[in-house]
């Protein structure tokens, strides 16, 4: 007869739990007892033994002290990423700035200042927002789930140029909401400032947090909250203490992304008005290059130090990872009277974010196509001129996405499975390159890219151009790709390699799958902020390739909003439909 | 015990079409932007709508094949700075003044024939022929025709100070234009009077925007009755949505109001190709691209000789300020400390 604790290991709960199940099914039992089994006693399980010292290859599946390649491998990964880093040292070293009083003047302690209170406002705010849609689209029973969940993340493709104007102009006194708004006795304000960057950003970047939460989401078994339930814990009860816990490392991804996100966002915070280091470090970078190198360079500081101080509190959270293991069909909590306000908190949601924005852009797009005088009624420009640019677009996205997981799996292995303390510093520089402005990280590549002979002909060609774009947006799938990794349950791989399988079909057919939802989450959103990337596309493209946002930027510029609008509703399109397909329907089962 | 999820044995259609695409497209694209040798690269400020006619006619009488890099003016001078002798770029088309000459104070940029600077009036050129004027645009008050009467409008943009106009002028404090403009105050007026300027500008607590066409955009909802900005932002607007009730005041007589901001082009010192692209940059100057400034782009073609378009008000009435940022003690450094320390940004 199997023992108690044998059922339970058969079970699919993690050993941390056993004992407070065991603690309400039998009274009295003494712990630490060993030997015994059945009944008086529980026996507690050790756990599993630390394989043997085995530095080969087989060795990356499991824990314990990093095998050596990984280690080597992980090392070149972040040498790569350093390379902004290692410009911005270089620069403020070679330039004549005096950086203590400039680091002390208010010149920089405003801005530092206005950074910092933004960024953490909106990481905020998106994780509440982010994990209260997720779980909406994948846990409740709202009305047009699916529908919900392949738009909520969407706003995340309005490339912020122009994605901060057609708000505006929705929003703004004289746009589309002056009338509705009338209705009801309310004046149209101009979002400024603070709040109005506050507000903008987290519309904007809420995805960040949505997208791992729902993978994580839908990866959790429900056996858990059942449980809990039947113990008597009621739903929000259940929520707290047994869901939040397991995707809390979901949830501080997210911010965690947002938060660099904000720091490094300079549309938005131009738009709105808003002083920002990143602002700062725009407005002077022809004027005054060596403050502008030494702005980024504090704002690359700042990067690090966050995630340093986020790496120290999540080694503090509780570790009782559940398994990332589909099960029976997903828990559908009922909303009773929720219902109907959840459906119009998520309408108001998506509204404001996707058809504001959509709406302008539309409005402007049909002006052009029916108006007399604009260069798309006379025929001049076509939609099929946006054929090249749009394959182009999901071409390079897609090839980054892949790209950047390829190369930061070997980082998540590193810090998921063994958790090495390199693998802290591998996390902080890529966290940089994400934190920089853009200009800084292209402008950094075409400054070591100088380094190299010419004859490699790596200029302004496409492995520079994905390098750049993996360099400045990889770190959006490295902390979903450690989530995913971390949640592949690690008797699983074991029983395989008692099987016989070899490192390969192991990863391939027991790993992979497993971390699937979660990777694609991460490449999804690698894929959608690529297509719409601006600034490193206009400098280090080869010269001819042609993106959506390229054009987008152009129209903009000289006021061709008509063209401008057409080609951000076929952009929205085509990574409304890219994210469907490579994330959303992912996220679901697998069958 | 836990059951393994089903295997995703068969991959989505779309998924598998788009890997093909994926995996053709790379050789496929890769094959098209190689042979950049033979080829003058241009990078320009100016976007693609308002030159690309321009350069493939270029292209199509001198059988010189050109490529070109669009992008920001300034971001595009950074580029060429930091690319320094490896840089591909031959010509540069600055939209912004600042750029151009930032990259001639680098030394980055070759003199330009002697003939080429002559097309253009004096002052329209670098006084060491670093670059050449083609077109400009004008300052100018944009209005909302419905809300703003033309008659009420003053006819010196230092009037603009008065109580009357307080908090209706929109500005753009961080905009390139707005920047040479308030150079071209501190030229003319002195530092002091400019200031003050500034001072009495803020005083009204003027909304303020990041660019001319947000500038114009709201001028046109009607949410700021007016606004400083670049001629050339009303005439797209209205070509966009005919009905849009905004207007160009231009201060008359030669006021600071309607200083005139050039398009620069200029020949890189790196360039390996120096004799096309100073058939480049004179085709730029000649008559049948000073038509299309003119005519398509509306305007105001800088080579002798040329007519401005009618919608325009001609070249005695506009003043032709052109402002020698070098001479200008701390160039446009000092001008952007100023505006900041007036309280507008």
């Amino acid at each position: 007869m199997a023992s108690v604790s044998d059922r339970l290991a058969a079970s699919g709960l993690p050993p941390p739990l056993w004992r407070r199940l065991q603690a309400a099914a039998i009274p009295g039992r003494s712990t630490g007892e060993a030997g015994s089994t059945d009944g008086g006693g529980l026996r507690q399980e050790p756990p599993p033994p630390t394989p043997p010292a085995d530095r080969s290859f087989a060795r990356w599946s499991f824990t314990g002290t990093a095998p050596r390649s990984l280690v080597a491998v992980c090392a070149v990964i972040g040498l790569l990423f350093a390379a902004p880093l290692l410009y911005l040292i270089w620069r403020n070293l070679t330039g004549d700035e005096d950086l203590v009083n400039l680091y002390l003047s208010e010149a920089t302690l405003v801005p530092l200042r206005n950074t910092l209170a933004l960024a953490m406002a909106t990481a905020l705010s998106t994780a509440i927002v982010g994990t209260g849609l997720a779980w909406l689209t994948t846990r409740s029973d709202l009305p047009l789930r699916r529908l919900w969940a392949a738009l909520a993340p969407l706003p995340l493709v309005f490339p912020s140029f122009v994605g901060g104007l057609a708000l505006l102009a929705a929003v703004a006194p004289g746009g589309l909401l002056d009338v509705p708004l009338g209705w009801v006795g309310a004046e149209a304000t101009r979002p400024e400032g603070f709040w109005g960057a506050w507000l903008v950003l987290t519309l904007f970047t809420t995805p960040y947090v949505l997208l791992p939460v729902a993978a994580r989401l839908v990866a959790l078994p429900p056996s858990l909250e059942e449980s809990a339930r039947l113990l008597g814990r009621r739903p929000w009860g259940a929520f707290r203490t047994v869901v939040l816990p397991q995707i809390s490392g979901a949830i501080a991804a997210g911010s965690l992304l947002v938060f660099l996100y904000t720091v490094s966002d300079f549309g938005v915070v131009v738009l709105l008005r808003y002083e920002t280091l990143t602002r700062a470090i725009y407005t002077n970078r022809l004027l005054d290059r060596d403050q502008s190198a030494a702005l980024s360079l504090l704002l690359a500081v700042v990067a690090l130090a966050v995630v340093a101080g986020e790496r120290t509190l999540a080694r503090r959270r509780h570790r009782g990872t559940l398994e990332g293991v589909r099960t029976e069909r997903p828990l559908r909590v009922p909303l009773g009277r929720w219902r109907l306000p959840a459906l119009a908190a998520v309408i108001a949601w998506v509204g404001l974010a996707l058809g504001g924005p959509l709406a302008s852009l539309g409005l402007w797009a049909w002006r052009g196509l029916t108006g007399e005088t604009s260069s798309l009624a006379s025929g001049d420009r076509t939609l099929g001129d946006l054929v090249e640019p749009a394959l182009n677009t999901a071409g390079i996205g897609l090839v980054t996405a892949l790209v950047a997981i390829a190369v930061l799996l070997p980082l998540a292995y590193l810090s998921a499975r063994h958790r090495a303390r390199a693998a802290d510093l591998a996390n902080g520089l890529v966290a940089t390159g994400f934190a920089l402005p853009a200009l800084v990280v292209a402008l950094s590549l075409v400054f070591w890219s100088r380094q190299l002979p010419e004859a490699w002909g790596l200029y302004q060609s496409f492995a520079m151009l994905v390098f750049a774009y993996v360099v400045h947006l990889g770190a959006q799938s490295l902390r979903t790709a450690q989530v995913a990794v971390g949640s592949v349950p690690r008797r699983l791989d074991e029983s395989a390699r008692v099987l016989g399988a070899g490192r390969v079909r192991r990863f391939a057919t027991v790993e992979l799958p497993l971390m699937l939802p979660g990777l694609a989450a991460g490449a999804g959103l690698v894929l959608l902020s690529t297509m719409k990337e601006l600034p490193i596309t206009l400098l280090t493209r080869p010269l001819g390739f042609e993106t959506l946002a390229t054009g987008i930027w152009e129209d903009a510029e000289a006021v061709f909003l008509a063209e401008a609008g057409l080609a951000s509703l076929v952009l929205v399109a085509l990574s409304g439909v890219l994210t469907w397909l490579v994330v959303v329907r992912r996220t679901e089962r697998l069958a | 015990m836990a059951s393994l999820p089903v295997m995703a044995r068969r991959r989505s259609v779309a998924g598998a079409v788009l890997t093909v695409a994926v995996v053709a497209a790379g050789p496929a694209l890769a094959a098209c932007s190689s042979g950049g040798d033979d080829r003058l690269v241009v990078y320009s400020g100016r976007t693609s709508n308002l030159i690309d006619p321009l350069l493939n006619d270029f292209a199509d009488q001198s059988g010189i094949s050109i490529t070109v890099r669009y992008g920001e003016s300034a971001d595009l001078a950074l580029l060429i700075d930091e690319e320094g002798d490896r840089t591909p770029a031959d010509v540069f088309i600055s939209q912004s003044p600042g750029a151009v000459g930032y990259l001639d104070a680098a030394g980055r940029l070759a003199p330009l024939d002697d003939e080429l600077i002559a097309v253009v009036p004096e002052g329209d050129a670098a006084d060491n022929a670093g670059w050449v004027g083609l077109s400009g645009r004008v300052r100018t008050l944009v209005y909302n025709s419905e809300l703003v009467d033309e008659a009420d409008l003053p006819d010196s943009v230092l009037d603009l100070t008065a109580a009357e106009y307080a908090g209706q002028v929109a500005l753009a404090p961080t905009n390139g234009s707005f920047q040479d403009f308030v150079t071209v105050l501190r030229d003319q007026l002195g530092d002091e009077e400019a200031a003050a300027w500034l001072d009495g500008m803020a005083a009204g607590d003027p909304p303020t925007f990041d660019n001319n066409t947000a500038i114009v955009e709201a001028v046109g909802r009607g949410e700021v009755p007016m606004g400083l900005v670049n001629h050339y932002y009303a005439f797209r607007a209205k070509a966009e949505n005919p009905d849009l009730p905004v207007e160009n005041h231009y201060f008359p007589d030669g006021d600071l109001g309607s200083t005139l901001l050039v398009t620069a082009a200029s020949e890189i010192a790196e360039t390996d190709m120096p004799d096309e692209a100073s058939e480049l940059i004179e085709f730029l100057l000649s008559p049948e691209a000073q038509r299309y400034f003119s005519e398509e782009t509306f305007e105001y073609p800088l080579a002798d000789g040329a007519e401005v378009n009618s919608v325009l008000p001609p070249f005695e009435e506009i003043s032709k300020t052109r402002v020698d940022l070098e001479e200008l003690g701390g160039g446009l450094e000092a001008t952007t400390a100023m505006i900041d320390e007036s309280g507008l940004t």
